[in-house]
């Protein structure tokens, strides 16, 4: 038992080595390192190896030296006198060795005679896998889109397939697309008209939803399940259904091309979720504290304010952080609705852009980094009050 | 100095009526306990009184003041919830306050009196902590200290002690009890807690499925209860309750029980079924009873001060409570003055 659990162990671990030197191999590539070949054998012997000698060595050695050991073993061994490769990619393979043999400390002979500890090992390394995979799917476009915009339209037409960035250049021709869509494309004045939609949206919707969530998840009134179920229903409806009719209507009304035509049009889209999210939340206030508030002579709004709207702020800004990435990347009804570059929102500036054959493709990017940007920031300085647990406290638990 | 009045209040939940026709004159500044089973409508009472619960009919009076229609912020009561009901987001000074501050009232008013009712619980120094910082006595105790900074003419407590363990609940009744000294007012107190009944109250009112069984005093309810229901629900274990059935009715005031012929004074017995109830505590193992039986031990719990005995006899089961020192015997002894007589609806016989 416990030599099958050691081979699995190895195994395992090796793969695991291999596919993380795999990647860095295939980014060095594109960074333009040339690479004859990948010597998967090499790897997989010295990964076999090093899985083994850290089981034997197990704790005659502090953990630390023994990482630096083996590292600096693989990296002489692959780096030096396989094929010599310049410096920063030896201090990257170094890195992944201390990474991998740091995540492969914690088992030894000991633990490897428990029977399952196969399972322990196979579910640890695929949770390791999942999460270097999924990162690597969704960083890698992101990746691409940073690198094209910071090229010159030369080094572009010249090897498209380049992933690398030139950090030798001048700063100003670094960032010249980044400079060019903002002075001869006006993305400021997109930027200004995305961010007033947006924050608009969040306003309004938050505005409407707050009071519409209280009252579904406690008011008793005539309809009240119907309406609470209901709420969902206009998701049944595709966006490009409705947008047929919604054009013919607010061309009548005079709303297109206008900031507040877009407001109408998202507050609708965005208010349903945004009222499930928030009346899933108000239920689980316990009623006693606005009982307590009522108790406390406080009006329905007092309630509304003093109590339910500060114990809800991590549902509240889940919600308005929802309704603002909706918001911001709407295309569909964007597209629609505006044709005055006047009034574009950033998405639909994009979009006029790739549609002109004449815009540069660095543009573009750089303008889709625009895009991104600000709700990437906005997501990770929300991240915090996205936990919830403000409730703790106030009842037995 | 507050007195409340109930006159014909009824209560339904759809077509379940929890409240029939309950009337009740309470006294000046007394501590009234409710209690019962649960589901028969003691907390649902308290919070018609409250405010947060409409009064189907009748009339509630504070002070002879007719309250049914009054908002529950001006009926000039306070609550104390089981749950505690503090608000999260506010530190213990901020919850205590936060009535006060609605009512705008000025700032050192506020504070004189927070401090006060700090220092009357106990709790000066937690003031500017958050409540999940609190144990759960610390956090009741906060919860009767914003109800008594809104000087209420009534206390109402909601079950305050049952999410206590049984240490701080023992430690908190005491509190209570003794603030109940201190601020002479009116507290009226929910609970199915028989031990906090008998041990708080100056009256207590048992109810059952939304009837009074019994209004008294903690000595009244254990020593003549009305019915079988309030002898039975005060007293751990619960009083025993024997069947007697026709052919054991001697004579009008003579039953047979147990081989032995009981004779009641002043006691007119119809000849029917009638149920003769003694309490655990009141079965004696010395032999100087008026009458003796030989049981049949079926159990034997020892609680460490006492002993509970479960005994079979006859076609009866009892139990008795004898200190855990004494051997049981082989016979177990009652006294006439001891036994309850209930008829065969089960309210009481008296002499």
């Amino acid at each position: 038992m416990r030599t099958k659990n050691i081979i699995i162990f190895s195994l395992i671990s090796t793969f695991f080595l291999m596919f993380l030197i795999s990647i860095w191999k295939i980014l060095a590539t594109l960074q333009g390192l040339k690479i004859q070949n990948f010597n998967l054998q090499i790897i997989f012997i010295l990964g076999f190896l090093i899985s083994l000698a850290h089981l034997t060595i197990s704790n005659k050695i502090r953990n630390f030296y023994k990482s630096i050991i083996f590292s600096l073993i693989f990296v002489i061994c692959d780096g030096y006198l396989i094929q010599k490769l310049p410096l920063w990619y030896n201090i990257g393979v170094f890195l992944i060795l201390f990474f991998f043999v740091n995540q492969i400390k914690k088992y030894n002979f000991n633990n490897l005679k428990e029977e399952h500890s196969t399972q322990v090992i196979f579910f640890d390394f695929l949770t390791l896998f999942g999460i270097l995979f999924f990162s690597f799917v969704i960083l890698f476009p992101f990746y691409m889109m940073l690198v094209t915009s910071f090229k010159t339209q030369m080094a572009l037409l010249v090897n498209p397939l380049d992933f690398s960035i030139n950090f030798s250049q001048d700063i100003k021709d670094l960032f010249k697309s980044y400079f060019v869509i903002f002075k001869s494309y006006k993305f400021g004045k997109y930027i200004l008209t995305s961010t007033i939609v947006s924050l608009g949206t969040v306003i309004v919707t938050l505005l409407f939803a707050i009071p519409a969530a209280y009252a579904i998840a406690r008011l008793n009134f005539f309809g009240r399940t119907f309406l609470s179920t209901s709420i969902l229903i206009i998701y049944m409806f595709p966006a490009i259904v409705l947008v047929i009719p919604l054009y013919t209507v607010f061309s009548q009304l005079g709303l297109r091309n206008s900031i507040e035509g877009l407001l109408i049009v998202y507050t609708a889209t965005t208010l349903p979720v945004a009222i499930y999210m928030l009346q899933g939340y108000f239920k689980s206030i316990p009623k006693e504290l606005e009982e307590a508030a009522i108790l406390d002579k406080l009006s329905w709004f007092g309630i509304i304010f003093k109590i339910i709207i500060p114990l809800s702020i991590p549902a509240i800004s889940s919600v308005a952080l929802y309704v603002f990435m909706i918001a911001w990347n709407e295309f569909l009804f964007s597209l629609m609705f505006l044709d005055n570059p006047n009034s574009f929102t950033l998405s639909r500036a994009i979009q006029y852009l790739s549609g002109d054959a004449e815009t540069p493709r660095q543009y573009l990017m750089a303008g889709s980094v625009v895009v991104t940007l600000p709700v990437l920031l906005i997501f990770v300085y929300f991240e915090k009050y996205l936990v919830s647990g403000l409730t703790a406290g106030s009842v037995k638990g | 100095m507050a007195n409340i009045k109930f006159t014909g209040v009824y209560k339904s939940f759809g077509s379940n009526e929890i409240i029939k026709d309950f009337n009740l004159k309470g006294k000046e500044d007394e501590f009234l306990v409710l209690v019962g089973p649960s589901g028969c409508g003691k907390s649902t009472l308290l919070r018609m009184i409250a405010g947060l619960e409409k009064i189907d009919e009748g009339e509630i009076f504070i002070n002879d003041k007719k309250i049914n229609d009054l908002h529950p912020s001006k009926r000039q009561t306070a609550m104390v919830f089981q749950s505690y009901a503090l608000y999260p987001h506010m530190n213990v000074f901020e919850n205590m306050s936060f009535g006060l501050k609605i009512e705008k009232r000025p700032k050192e008013e506020i504070n004189s009196k927070v401090l006060q009712a700090a220092k009357i619980l106990k709790i000066e120094e937690l003031l500017e902590r958050k409540p999940k910082q609190l144990s759960g006595g610390q956090r009741q105790r906060v919860a009767i200290g914003r109800a008594i900074t809104r000087n209420p003419k009534i206390f109402l407590f909601d079950e305050p002690l049952s999410n206590l363990d049984a240490a701080l609940r023992a430690e908190m009744r005491v509190e209570i009890s003794k603030l109940h000294n201190q601020i002479k007012t009116n507290m009226i107190y929910v609970t199915h807690d028989q031990v906090e009944a008998m041990t708080l109250a100056d009256r207590i009112v048992i109810l059952n499925q939304g009837n009074i069984e019994q209004v008294g005093t903690p000595e009244e309810i254990y020593n003549d209860p009305d019915n079988i229901f309030v002898a039975q629900f005060i007293g751990t274990p619960k009083m025993n309750i024997l069947e007697i059935n026709e052919e054991d009715i001697i004579s009008e005031n003579t039953i047979k029980l147990f081989d032995n012929d009981i004779k009641f004074d002043n006691l007119k017995l119809k000849k029917s079924k009638l149920f003769i109830g003694i309490r655990p505590e009141h079965l004696k193992t010395n032999l100087k009873t008026n009458f003796t039986f030989k049981p049949e031990i079926e159990l034997i719990e020892n609680l460490g001060n006492e002993k509970i005995i479960y005994i079979k006899k006859d076609k009866h089961q009892l139990s008795a409570k004898i200190p855990s020192n004494i051997n049981i015997q082989n016979s177990i002894g009652f006294d006439l003055e001891n036994l309850f007589v209930f008829d065969q609806n089960g309210e009481r016989t008296r002499s």
